[in-house]
């Protein structure tokens, strides 16, 4: 009998361990989605770190509203239909709130798993206007959309004192329609687009359409298309004598602009997204990661900080880990972090823009003081 | 359009039509001689700016960035790559030579995807800069400034060309040449190696795609692995237009295509988005109402 004794105590001491693990496991669990493996693999990586960083932070603070969080990732590989996977995986794994995605292709067709459960998604990267819609207002989009670059643009314009705008695109879907946002929002601040010129992807000489531009009087020439033809453009309308500003879209991010353009690009400014290294608060975050994780912070490193530390806010704001409660508090954040302001509109969509403008000097981006 | 603005798009499309007058050149022999349309031309145009940029860097380590290295990288990048053509009849295009035209014509496209596809696996389809210093100045024509580079350019093209047009027309192998064209069973019968012949006619079309660009890589400052395409057809376009086998109408049809170019996207009302549209319309109202171009001669189907 004393024996049988003994094991009802351990039995119940056991009983009462487990039941202590199961208030532990109460813990509030965040998802980040991101790709781990493939083409973008480094990217993902970067976002998850960057995440991770700032749940950390928030931990050795004592956690959210006295619970510990606890991340889970997964791996959408930039696929839709690992994306799928990856998204169904979180939701079965009961996670409170998911983080993350870099290409919108991929997450797309999880809005609607993630909707359907109801789980508040911010999203980091992906930036398509298709994600806008296909919302069911449990999703947030951290980074903002590319028709937003065309404000940016405008204001970037009128602080430059250039009235006179010639506008080239590049005749595909993006960066034509890159090219007729800017031209519409132009007109309506009052400015003057002097030429709409497209080139053919792939060509080499510009020529007609330097002449055309020079010959419109424009005080500067906007490029929305992609660093190829940037570099191409840049360099023929200044060997043609054009002394006008030039103002590239965010598809010329690439050390190949540079590297083509050589002196010609000098001044040039180009919209940016908010990467770290064009961030001026951002040395004190990139210094700490490097301390972390032993490599330099990829470009969307900073905005996955922030929304890191979002979501915590967010929670806390709620004062509980109420999904629904959750979103509310999302729909209601007043965030600053180092990549910029978060706020959002009623559709889910940052309130400003979060291009921003950089220069070239010394064939660097330098961000614009 | 005022005067000024009419004298620098002439400028304009001379010299963008001297490259298509190079390119159409080599697309002109090769049909006038095998009834081949060889759709790898404009592959060959990128394979000789990516060898001229290799021997351009390399040399720029003694020379630097200047005429003569552009100068060298323009001679071997000629023979290099008017080899390479040679190796591609050899074993592309010589086993298919009595096979129905359709294969043959399929082959070349074959070759032409083999080509652009290992310069995309080659280089990871990165822009890679070729970086000239051959200067700014050259004389002003009231506002319209012409530098010595661009003149320079649209000479040795033209001085290319001629040099083929006396070639084709002045020697034996150019008279070879223009026998294969006409009948190649005769020819052979006559005691003319035709196998050689149509090597050597590879060997100077591909030789004048790379010396196209291998100037059009210094004076762009750009070269990666798409460039040939769209050159390509633009090229075939002229040497539609001045009549495919013709080595003039190659010429001809280069500089007015070019030209043809630079005013249409000038024209009031109309955009430059319009351009290809006056192009390619072009090329399909020469084909249906023209076909032999503008110098072709009419060619009389053997049966």
């Amino acid at each position: 009998m004393v024996v049988s004794f003994k094991t009802l105590a351990c039995a119940t001491a056991l009983a009462g361990l487990v039941m202590t693990t199961v208030a532990a496991a109460a813990d509030i669990k965040i998802g980040i989605v991101a790709p781990m493996t493939g083409q973008l693999a480094s990217e993902g990586q970067d976002m998850e770190n960057a995440v991770k960083m700032a749940i950390d932070a928030a931990n050795a603070k004592g956690g959210v509203n006295g619970d510990k969080i606890i991340t889970t990732t997964a791996d959408d590989a930039c696929d839709p239909q690992q994306a799928v996977t990856a998204g169904s995986k979180l939701v079965s794994e009961g996670v409170t709130a998911i983080v993350g995605g870099y290409c919108s292709g991929a997450v797309l067709p999880t809005l609607k798993i993630y909707g359907d459960a109801g789980i508040p998604f911010v999203i980091i990267g992906a930036n398509s206007t298709k994600l806008v819609s296909a919302n069911q207002g449990n999703a947030f989009l951290a980074n903002s959309t590319g028709d937003m670059q065309a404000t940016t643009a405008v204001d970037l314009f009128k602080k430059n004192g250039y009235s006179k705008v010639a506008i080239i695109d590049e005749g595909d879907a993006y960066s034509s329609d890159l090219a007729k946002l800017t031209a519409d929002a132009f007109k309506v601040a009052g400015g003057e687009v002097t030429a709409r010129e497209t080139t053919t992807a792939g060509e080499q000489d510009y020529s007609a359409v330097v002449t055309k531009v020079k010959a419109s009087g424009a005080d500067a020439v906007f490029w929305t298309a992609y660093h190829a033809g940037g570099a191409l453009l840049t360099k023929q309308l200044r060997q043609a004598g054009f002394q006008g500003g030039m103002v590239l879209g965010d598809g010329n991010n690439s050390p190949e602009y540079l590297e083509i353009a050589g002196s010609a690009g000098e001044g040039v400014y180009l919209l940016s997204p908010p990467t770290v290294d064009l961030l001026s608060g951002a040395s004190d975050f990139k210094a700490k990661y490097k301390e972390a994780y032993g490599r330099d912070a990829g470009a969307y490193a900073a905005l996955s900080h922030d929304v890191g530390d979002l979501i915590v806010d967010a929670i806390s704001r709620a004062k509980s880990a109420d999904q629904k409660a959750i979103i509310e508090a999302l729909k209601a954040s007043d965030f600053k972090g180092i990549a910029g302001e978060i706020k959002f509109t009623d559709k889910n969509t940052l309130q400003t823009s979060n291009f921003r403008p950089v220069i070239a000097k010394g064939g660097k981006w330098v961000a614009v003081e | 359009m005022t005067l000024d603005l009419v004298i620098q798009q002439l400028v304009n499309g001379l010299i963008v039509g001297s490259f298509y007058a190079l390119i159409a050149l080599g697309y002109s022999m090769v049909f006038g001689v095998i009834k081949l349309l060889n759709f790898a031309h404009g592959d060959i145009y990128m394979n000789g700016a990516f060898v001229g940029l290799i021997v351009f860097s390399f040399m720029g380590l003694w020379v630097g960035n200047g005429w003569f290295g552009v100068v060298c990288a323009l001679l071997v990048s000629m023979l290099v790559v008017g080899l390479l053509g040679v190796v591609i009849e050899r074993f592309a295009y010589r086993p298919m030579r009595n096979a129905p035209r359709l294969s043959i014509l399929i082959t070349a496209l074959g070759a032409s995807m083999v080509l652009n596809g290992t310069a995309l696996a080659l280089t990871g389809g990165r822009h890679f800069a070729f970086n000239t210093d051959l200067g700014f100045a050259g004389v002003d024509i009231s506002t319209v400034h012409i530098t010595y580079t661009q003149m320079l350019l649209v000479a040795a093209s033209i001085a290319l060309m001629a040099g083929m047009q006396a070639f084709v027309s002045r020697t034996m192998y150019g008279k070879a040449m223009r026998a294969v064209s006409i009948d190649m069973g005769a020819s052979r019968l006559m005691g003319i190696d035709v196998d050689r012949v149509i090597a050597l006619t590879f060997f100077m079309g591909s030789a004048l795609a790379a010396g196209g660009g291998v100037m059009a890589g210094a004076y762009y400052g750009s070269v990666h692995f798409f460039m040939g395409f769209i050159m390509g057809l633009k090229a075939f376009t002229a040497a539609v237009i001045g009549g495919i086998g013709s080595v003039p109408g190659a010429m001809l049809g280069g500089l007015l295509l070019g030209l043809l170019e630079a005013y249409g996207s000038s024209l009031p009302f109309v955009g430059s988005e319009w351009r290809d549209v006056f192009v390619f319309g072009t090329l399909i109202l020469f084909l249906v109402f023209k076909p032999t171009g503008l110098l072709g001669r009419s060619v009389v189907e053997r049966v």
